[in-house]
């Protein structure tokens, strides 16, 4: 019989509802664990093999320690596959919407003052790929159930996970649901990767973009829109920004300048 | 072709008559808007007087939003086995009759698409008449009226409805409602009728001049307006979604976890997504917005003709009311003209 391939499930900042996500697969978890040799799983296992090498080590969260850092590094060289796994870890999430704005120091200072840190020295939240090469991702925040585990599939093959290159309309759309756009809301679904089948639209709330920024995105073209919509530039930026993670930072002046 | 009345006193017993045949479907709010939903219930199939436009197109009952179309193991692979049930869909307009016509000639020419054929044997028409409202441009494309296309065709004419008869399933329908639907049409109703053709013809509003664009979309193919139209385009890919006469799908296998078995599925796709124009060799003939844009106007104002003999833009006004950015039918058509 062919060797099971070696799967680690890290966590760094973050929520935990990634893992908690693939937890929650409880159909799906007996065929998980007999698809794979699972070393680490940190949300449900006690006797994880941190010194294990793995085939496919999925990381989940931001990295927001030194400490953290250098547990990123070993995981990438103990890896031969190295899967963003999440929104935190792949764009910083809701702990990285302020990524960039060289304000960090300050606000750390604010909440925690003078405070000694001596087991881990805290930094600004970061995506994983600012550190390390990233091979694949899983987007989601927290991934959904069909897309996370065909991506996992995929990876257990051997394969990249493929992507529908499509936004959260394309979903929204398939569930005959009205523009929100249209009805003077601030809905970031053009500008957000698709796969989590648009609840929040579904459900008459605008989308926050969650899965991240879609590579199509025209951040410009809808900052134009919702301004003339008579949103401010503050409130759209700040919603850009979001989930925005270091995506948006790159994108931030150009946005302003436009803005203006 | 055979005509018959249908007194509105009589209307609420329709239901009765067409559940005989299938599930029946009908336009339900949603929203400020409405879409085709199964009506479960006599008293919610309503014959609404003004133009009704759902948010999707009746494309949706023949080429499923996402469809698995085959389950592979290493020794075989079969077609799924669903159970498809006879739809009568009630009070479809003019327009998606016309667009129903369109895709029965594009997935029935040079290829018969089975997917789309066996559910198109199971849907029955019934196609309703109706005032326009501001955004209707049917009589623009020469679809505001039907001669085919639908099994029963209804007007409003007051006190009663004229129904058309327009194939052997809607036959059937009058024949087990005769009851309900009456063939004494007396000949006086004739000048009801063309009063009513009258009336609607005046109440078209929408001013869309479709004259000559064929040729301008030949010759403004490099006009600047589509790079600024390029610019504002946001690639959600409604428009190709909301319009009745897009038929573009994507089609991926997927494995399952742990299981020497997988499906293969089929769903919308949309030419105003970048990967669509994607090929092997990473190499894309479509990499701008822009170039995005003009294929899906040529390809409703122009190459559709040189096919089919007529241009695939039905006048529904969904793009119109949809893109959130306001690229559609109408404005390209200004640009087009200066
Ligand atoms: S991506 Fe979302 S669900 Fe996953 S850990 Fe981060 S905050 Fe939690
Ligand atoms: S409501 Fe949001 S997600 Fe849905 S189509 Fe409009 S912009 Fe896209
Ligand atoms: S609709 Fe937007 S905010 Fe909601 S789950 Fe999808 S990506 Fe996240
Ligand atoms: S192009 Fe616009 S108006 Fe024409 S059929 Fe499509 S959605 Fe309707
Ligand atoms: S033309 Fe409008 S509806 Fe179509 S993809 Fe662009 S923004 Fe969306």
């Amino acid at each position: 019989m062919k060797k099971k391939p070696t799967l680690g499930i890290y966590g760094f900042t973050g929520c935990a509802g990634c893992q908690l996500s693939l937890l929650d697969c409880e159909d799906e978890l007996i065929d998980l664990f007999s698809a794979a040799d699972i070393k680490v799983f940190y949300e449900a296992m006690s006797n994880n093999d941190d010194e294990a090498l793995v085939d496919i080590a999925l990381v989940e969260g931001s990295i927001n320690t030194n400490k953290q850092l250098d547990e990123l590094k070993e995981i990438r060289e103990k890896a031969k596959v190295l899967v963003a796994f999440g929104s935190c870890a792949n764009h910083g999430c809701v702990q990285a919407m302020a990524l960039g704005d060289g304000k960090w120091e300050q606000r750390f200072k604010q909440v925690y003052g003078d405070a000694k840190f001596t087991v881990a020295i805290p930094r600004e939240a970061q995506p994983i790929h600012k550190f390390v090469k990233v091979d694949a991702f899983i987007p989601g925040c927290p991934p959904s159930k069909i897309q996370m585990l065909r991506a996992i599939t995929q990876l257990l093959f051997g394969n990249k996970p493929t992507y529908t290159n499509s936004p959260v309309c394309l979903e929204c759309k398939f569930r005959e649901n009205e523009c929100l756009l249209n009805d003077g809301k601030l809905c970031l679904g053009p500008l957000t990767m698709g796969g989590c089948t648009a609840p929040c639209p579904t459900h008459n709330t605008p989308c926050i973009g969650c899965w991240g920024i879609i590579e199509e995105a025209n951040h410009i073209a809808e900052l134009k829109l919702l301004k003339e919509k008579g949103f401010k530039t503050e409130e759209i930026i700040r919603r850009f920004r979001m989930f925005g993670g270091s995506e948006i930072v790159e994108k931030i002046e150009k946005l302003l300048e436009v803005a203006k | 072709m055979r005509v018959l009345k249908l007194s509105k006193k009589d209307e609420n017993k329709l239901y009765d008559v067409l559940i005989k045949f299938g599930e029946v479907w009908a336009p339900v709010p949603k929203g400020s808007r409405y879409v085709f939903d199964k009506i479960e219930k006599k008293e919610d199939l309503i014959m609404y007087n003004e133009f009704i436009r759902t948010i999707l197109p009746i494309k949706k009952f023949l080429m499923p939003q996402e469809l698995n179309i085959l389950n592979f193991k290493p020794s075989k692979y079969e077609k799924p086995k669903v159970d498809i049930p006879t739809r009568v869909i009630v009070g479809v307009p003019p327009c998606e009759i016309h667009a129903l016509n369109i895709l029965d000639k594009f997935y029935t020419t040079d290829f018969v698409d089975n997917y789309y054929m066996e559910r198109r044997e199971k849907v029955i028409i019934i196609g309703k008449s109706s005032l326009p409202d501001e955004y209707l441009f049917s009589h623009k494309t020469n679809t505001s009226i039907v001669e085919e296309g639908y099994d029963l065709f209804f007007i409003d004419l007051g006190d009663y409805y004229l129904v058309w008869v327009g194939s052997e399933k809607g036959d059937d329908i009058v024949r087990l409602g005769s009851d309900i639907f009456s063939e004494d049409v007396p000949v006086d109703v004739a000048k009801d009728f063309v009063a009513y053709r009258e009336k609607r013809r005046k109440a078209f509003t929408k001013d869309i001049d479709l004259e000559g664009v064929t040729d301008l979309m030949e010759l403004m193919y490099d006009a600047d307006f589509w790079d600024e139209f390029g610019e504002k385009c946001l690639s959600c890919g409604q428009c190709t979604m909301v319009c009745p006469t897009c038929t573009c799908f994507n089609v991926i296998d997927e494995i399952e976890l742990n299981k020497d078995e997988g499906h293969r599925r089929r769903y919308w796709d949309s030419c105003m997504f970048k990967d669509y124009s994607l090929v092997a060799g990473q190499h894309n003939f479509r990499e701008s917005r822009a170039e995005r844009l003009k294929l899906w106007y040529t390809h409703k104002l122009k190459a559709f003709i040189g096919h089919f003999g007529s241009p695939s833009c039905v006048g529904c006004g969904r793009c119109i009311i949809t893109c959130p950015v306001d690229i559609n039918v109408e404005t390209v058509v200004e640009k087009l003209k200066g």
